[in-house]
């Protein structure tokens, strides 16, 4: 009990202070977190409108898949992304193991699955008469779509949401193919907060854990407060 | 409304985007020219931190930047056979020479060496304290298949140059490991984690473990467990660093690889080795191979000779 | 305008639609009544192209509309529809209003313009920057309303607007559909499973039953004059029987219900079996004592077996070999002194009988 009394205090010195380290690690997470998001925003949701508003066999299986995916482990992606980057992998000539890229690639595959099927849900999710509606005003097929989805778009940034925790809070790929290297330069380092977290509480660094979990709540919390604000707007 | 939101939704990510552009640019003044060395290491050398004391020295010097893995050494040994790393830092010589046979790695060089120790806990149910390793271990297990209350032994369990060692005290025991050790019961458990962290459990569990000195002073402070056996032949732990072959990843970094190789055994280093840890733990933590070849058993040219 | 021929549609092993064959005419108040699950949503959906038909044809002003895909869209353009379901995007007022006019590329003036216009007519001036999702259903219902107008359809199409709605919405939907029509003209087709809205709104009704139009006429002909003895039930005729014409001449007739019988004006022959419509406020009740004979009338005396409220009336059920309910006053109810059990006789004119032909069913 004290020990973790004594952690939260060390933490609070070292979120207060603006420790370097920590904030440097907590910048590194946000970034590559932020960034995989970005990236499976990209596919995840014109794939999700694509299985949505399509019309194809295998449809259901498909979405079925999807969702069976939700629950990839995290680790699974990591050695998947692993045996593909790696030097003697079909990528290796890229030399991207170690690096922050490849645990941009690992997080964008992780979270597609459950982007692409929460898209779906979104986009399910509005009200059919809403489509009724707009097939009844007279809406060409792409005026449709892009008002069902606009329609859906709270839902949508949800899924965003929820894509961006589910990145930022994984320890398993990001150790797999990050390596949690902490470089002398920011851009080379690949030492996140989960991965901080896992290397502290091994070295018996409690307080240091403790911090950057905290720092890791905040950060979800903050997204959550964010997502919040604009969908109550 | 909606163009307001997209509008929030960019100005957050462009405002990301120039802390990530700053950030990077600021702390890399000149990527182009600065060679990166990939570094994968047994965990002793990442935990006790005496890789971070040299890196910085070695990235002035040499104006490259050192990415260090941090892993058991059969991990390490596995990121060198697929070209992952460009040097490897273990400390397991059965495996190096089968890692060497095999073509993958060159240019072996042993840079420093300590003992591993048993620890436990102070009050030794299994009585074990000043007996030869292999004795020790004979007693823990007896005592452990016995079902002696508090005689627990904690292994790496992770094919760590340590596990390998552990591996070897029980064969110089007369035990088949897989056989008569492994899974033999609740007293032997397997962490399957880092040096670090396997003290951290053995102290939990108030168990018996094998470690590197290094690492358990290093840990010591917030360790209840105490060395119980330091000596004995078999406990010598013998560090390298080795370069991958270049013959079989061609475009891997052989250059700055044997620049470091060749670092580690450089006289500055060897004395900053031999130091380190003295003024915390009042004792060093590894000693410098430098001069020790004879009495470690390994060739004179691996400790001595520069890679050409 | 709007031909309906021999129109059907089945979902599934499901016929919702089975024959549905009239007219609509230009610039009408069209009500499409009938039961829950008649298919009157399915009708509608079909002229809006939401739906295509199993068989038969639609046609506006000639054309079959759902032959050529291709002219789909300017087709549905024609039209403009409001669902029974009260829904709105989320967003403004203004915005939903708009929605219409944006898909046509009407310039932001002329959006404006009528956006602010369809909200003074709708009764919602002011509310354009509201979320709309914030609005009660009446409101929402006239958002959409007002959606469907804006696009100035040529055809609107209302799926029971007012179903899930207070009376007060009600009465200002039914207000604006009356103003709609009045004022530009736009023939508008509605359905409703309330038969006193049909009445009240619509020029003419078509009474869908089982997958078909079982009448077509005036709100008068369908509520007096009832097609079939299923019409006339859900008109509200609460008296129906079935018997038998015994005798016939000059368009007088006699009808056998078995326990009396029935003296009707109808042009039904000898031995035809029909079905008598009564409407109950049309049965009037007398002591039994003071029963006189009514020329041309029909006279049964019965027992009351029940008085029941109903609004401000009472309606009494006489049993005269058959139940025959009526309705009165309560204060003729006092008056007579009517319970349970008394003994009265129920009269009504021959030409307060409508016949028609017994159904199948």
């Amino acid at each position: 009990m004290y020990e973790i009394i004594e952690g939260f205090v060390e933490a609070i010195r070292l979120i207060v202070t603006l420790d370097p380290d920590v904030m440097a690690i907590a910048a590194r997470s946000v970034i590559i977190s932020l960034t995989a998001t970005v990236l499976a925003t990209l596919f995840a949701v014109p794939l999700g409108a694509a299985i949505y508003f399509g019309t194809f066999r295998g449809r259901k299986g498909l979405i079925n898949l999807i969702q069976t995916l939700y629950a990839l482990p995290t680790v699974v992606v990591g050695l998947l992304i692993f045996l593909l980057i790696s030097r003697v992998g079909p990528f290796g000539s890229l030399r991207l193991l170690f690096t922050p890229t490849a645990m941009v690639i690992a997080q964008t595959v992780l979270i597609l699955p459950i982007m692409t099927g929460l898209t779906i849900s979104a986009l399910s999710g509005v009200d059919p008469v809403l489509r009724d509606t707009l097939r009844s005003l007279g809406a060409t097929r792409l005026q449709f779509l892009v008002n069902i989805m606009k329609e859906a778009r709270f839902a949508i940034l949800a899924a965003v949401a929820i894509g961006f925790g589910r990145a930022i809070s994984e320890v398993g790929a990001a150790i797999l193919v990050g390596g949690n290297i902490m470089a002398s330069s920011f851009a080379s380092s690949t030492r996140v907060l989960t991965t901080a977290i896992s290397l502290e509480t091994s070295m018996g660094n409690i307080s240091e854990s403790i911090a950057l979990g905290i720092v890791l709540l905040i950060i979800a919390l903050g997204v959550n407060l964010a997502i919040t604000t604009v969908q109550h707007r | 409304m909606q163009r307001r939101t997209l509008f929030a939704v960019a100005a957050v990510m462009v405002a990301l985007l120039l802390i990530c552009g700053c950030t990077g640019t600021t702390s890399d003044p000149t990527p182009a020219e600065k060679q990166q060395l990939r570094i994968a290491t047994t965990t002793s050398l990442y935990d006790t931190k005496l890789l971070e004391r040299l890196t910085p020295i070695f990235e002035e010097e040499y104006n490259a930047e050192v990415l260090i893995v941090s892993a058991g050494t059969g991990k390490a040994i596995e990121y060198g056979q697929r070209g992952d790393v460009d040097v490897l830092m273990v400390h397991d010589r059965v495996r190096e020479d089968a890692f060497l046979a095999d073509g993958y790695g060159v240019n072996r060089r042993v840079f420093a060496y300590n003992y591993f120790v048993i620890v436990g806990p102070e009050s030794d149910p299994a009585g074990i304290k000043g007996m030869q390793p292999e004795a020790a271990f004979t007693a823990i297990r007896e005592k452990g298949m016995a079902g002696t209350p508090g005689v627990v032994f904690v292994s790496r369990g992770d094919n760590s140059g340590t596990h390998s060692k552990e591996k070897a005290i029980w064969k110089g025991a007369g035990f088949n490991y897989s056989a008569d050790v492994q899974g033999s019961g609740d007293w032997y458990q397997e962490a399957g984690t880092g040096m670090g962290a396997t003290l951290e459990m053995a102290n939990e569990k108030q168990a018996y473990t094998l470690s590197d000195i290094g690492t358990y002073l290093a840990y010591k402070g917030d360790l209840d467990l105490v060395t119980l056996v330091d000596e004995g032949d078999i406990l010598l732990n013998i560090y390298c660093a080795m370069q991958i072959n270049p013959a079989k990843y061609p475009d891997i970094n052989s250059t700055v690889a044997k620049d470091w190789v060749n670092f580690m055994i450089s006289d500055d280093v060897q004395k900053e080795i031999a130091s380190f840890g003295v003024d915390q733990y009042g004792r060093p933590l590894f000693y410098a191979a430098q001069d020790d070849w004879e009495k470690i058993g390994v060739p004179q040219a691996e400790v001595k000779d520069p890679i050409a | 305008m709007i031909e309906f021929e021999d129109v059907s549609k089945r979902f599934d092993d499901k016929a919702v639609l089975a024959g549905v064959t009239g007219r609509v005419e230009q610039g009408e108040i069209f009500a499409v009544i009938g039961p829950s699950g008649a298919g009157k949503s399915t009708l509608l959906r079909l002229v809006d192209l939401l739906d295509t038909p199993t068989g038969g044809a639609i046609r506006i002003d000639g054309t079959d509309i759902h032959a050529d895909k291709g002219q789909s869209l300017s087709i549905r353009r024609m039209m403009g529809m409001v669902f029974q379901k009260p829904a709105v995007f989320n967003t403004t007022v203004a915005e939903n209003i708009a929605v219409g006019l944006r898909f046509r590329a009407a310039d932001e003036r002329a959006i404006r313009e009528k956006v602010e216009d369809a909200l003074e007519i709708v009764g919602l001036a002011g509310y354009g920057e509201r979320r709309a999702r914030t609005l009660s259903g009446g409101e929402m219902q006239r958002v959409a309303l007002a959606r469907a107008m804006v696009i100035e359809p040529e055809v609107l199409l209302m799926d029971e607007p007012t179903a899930n709605l207070d009376p007060v919405s009600v009465e200002k939907i039914e207000d604006l559909v009356i103003r709609i029509n009045r004022d530009l003209g736009t023939t508008i087709v509605f359905s409703t499973h309330d038969m006193y809205q049909g009445q009240r709104l619509a020029h003419r009704i078509g009474v869908l039953m089982d997958g078909a139009f079982a009448q077509v006429g005036t709100p008068r002909e369908v509520f007096t004059l009832p097609a079939s003895r299923n019409v006339a039930r859900f008109v509200g005729i609460e008296n129906v029987v079935d018997g038998v014409v015994v005798a016939a001449e000059d368009g007088m007739s006699a009808v056998d219900i078995g326990s009396a019988r029935i003296r009707t004006r109808s042009p039904f022959s000898r031995g035809e079996r029909v079905s008598l419509c009564i409407r109950s406020e049309d049965i009037r009740i007398a002591p039994a004592i003071r029963g006189r004979r009514v020329f041309d009338g029909n006279i049964l005396p019965g027992t009351v077996t029940s008085v029941v409220p109903r609004g401000p009336f009472s309606r009494v059920t006489v049993d005269c070999g058959f139940p025959l309910s009526s309705v009165l006053s309560w204060k003729a109810v006092e008056d007579l002194d009517l319970r349970e059990g008394s003994q009265v006789t129920a009269s009504f004119t021959a030409a307060s009988v409508h016949v028609v032909r017994a159904g199948e069913d």
